[in-house]
């Protein structure tokens, strides 16, 4: 009897344990709770889309429609990564905008977090609303693991 | 940590060699003198627990670091009495021969459920006592973050003078943030303890908790004395960590040689 008790509790665990007992990640993405830490989720919810905290849209001024890029940066549907990975900022001298493995010294990363020394403005210009710390979080994983073109 | 390591291998070979042959009782109600209680500090014992017996243990972790400061800030604090503590309370519940189950709640909000079966006793063809364990643990009062808990306890008691503990614990889900912004969730530790008898009531406890997976911070590590009074027992420990439930000990310490002062307290109805 004691064995069978044994045994049901000990397949209930490995169940419990095999049935990924972990956070949503929708409950860090806060305003945008599909955003994961992949290039096409980033752009879609972050760089083409206010979110639901009225956080502008990166696309409103970083785009080559009917204007010049902001920042000599246009994150267009198909030219944002190749504007981003492993390219200098056209305003800091020495910055990289993503630097894939290194969020800390990505200055996309520190422009957005309105880190001490970057040019110009936090971003997105004219916030609050920025970025939450999750949704900061969440594209910082993205630079972290490689920021591959996913 | 290594030494303290060093220290519950050391205390194991320096055990007279008389009284290695000698085994415990069979009678899980009878006080086993080698293993008084059913934590070392923060790692569980192998003592079984009568049907219908049960148990009850505070937990008190000083959040206060004895090391920030010198000798006459530390004093001023009483060793961090005056500050906060992460409380534990605990009661375990003999359900049927050799099986426990318990509940064991901390101040941060943590809820753990476990159950214990003491598989292989001691004796004279059976070197060891094998216990099974299982816990699982939610934040939040069992509401957000669950960390389920499988593992074995592997204990050696020396006569009436020590008892020593080799436990490989698997923990899923230790890592607070979703398996998305993490490389590890799921933590493999193998707490290893002792006690040692040094007078008729009185004991010195250590245990270490080396781990692999996620392992943020540094390994918990934790050493004590206590005084065993009828079916009580005082113990006043030093540790670098405040967990007490698995997932706790296994997240370890947040700061490389910061220790704290804390006690249990715990006392039997059987």
């Amino acid at each position: 009897m004691t064995i069978r008790l044994l045994r049901v509790v000990a397949l209930v665990s490995a169940c419990a344990a095999w049935s990924a007992c972990d956070e949503k990640l929708s409950t860090i993405a806060g305003p945008t709770p599909n955003l994961e830490p992949t290039f096409a989720s980033i752009q879609h919810d972050i760089f083409e889309s206010t979110d639901s905290a009225g956080r502008a849209a990166c696309t409103n001024c970083h785009t080559n429609v009917g204007r010049n890029p902001s920042g000599g940066l246009n994150l267009v549907h198909d030219l944002a990564y190749d504007q981003i990975v492993n390219v200098a900022s056209a305003r800091k001298p020495g910055a990289t905008r993503i630097i894939p493995g290194d969020p800390d010294n990505s200055y996309l990363v520190q422009k957005l977090e309105g880190k001490a020394g970057i040019v110009g403005n936090r971003m997105p210009n004219g916030g609050p609303p920025y970025l939450t710390d999750g949704q900061i979080m969440i594209l910082r994983r993205w630079v972290a693991i490689g920021a591959p073109r996913n | 940590m290594k030494r303290l390591l060093t220290l519950v291998v050391g205390a194991a070979l320096l055990v007279p060699a008389a009284v290695r042959g000698q085994t415990p009782a069979d009678d899980p109600a009878a006080l086993k003198l080698a293993e008084p209680d059913f934590n070392v500090i923060g790692l569980p014992t192998s003592l079984r627990l009568p049907k219908y017996g049960s148990a009850f243990r505070v937990t008190h972790r000083f959040t206060r670091a004895l090391n920030d400061g010198d000798f006459g800030d530390v004093a001023a604090d009483l060793f961090g009495l005056d500050s906060g503590a992460q409380i534990g309370l605990e009661y375990r519940f003999g359900i049927a021969p050799n099986t426990q189950i318990g509940i064991h709640r901390t101040s941060n909000r943590t809820i753990e459920f476990f159950g214990q079966y003491a598989a292989i006793r001691q004796s004279a063809g059976r070197p060891v006592d094998v216990s099974a364990l299982v816990t699982i643990e939610g934040t939040n009062n069992f509401k957000d973050s669950y960390s389920p808990a499988i593992g074995a306890i592997v204990s050696r008691t020396v006569g009436d003078v020590a008892a020593f503990y080799v436990e490989p614990i698997w923990v899923n889900n230790t890592n607070v943030l979703p398996k998305q912004l993490a490389d590890d969730n799921n933590t493999f530790m193998v707490g290893v303890g002792g006690r040692v008898r040094v007078r008729p009531t009185v004991y010195i406890a250590a245990e270490v908790a080396p781990r692999t997976g996620f392992k943020p911070g540094v390994n918990h590590g934790s050493f004590a004395i206590e005084k065993r009074a009828g079916g009580h027992l005082f113990q006043l420990n030093f540790s670098n960590a405040f967990g007490t439930t698995m997932a706790q000990i296994a997240r370890g310490g947040s700061v490389e040689n910061d220790w704290h002062l804390g006690f249990n307290i715990s006392r039997k109805f059987y």
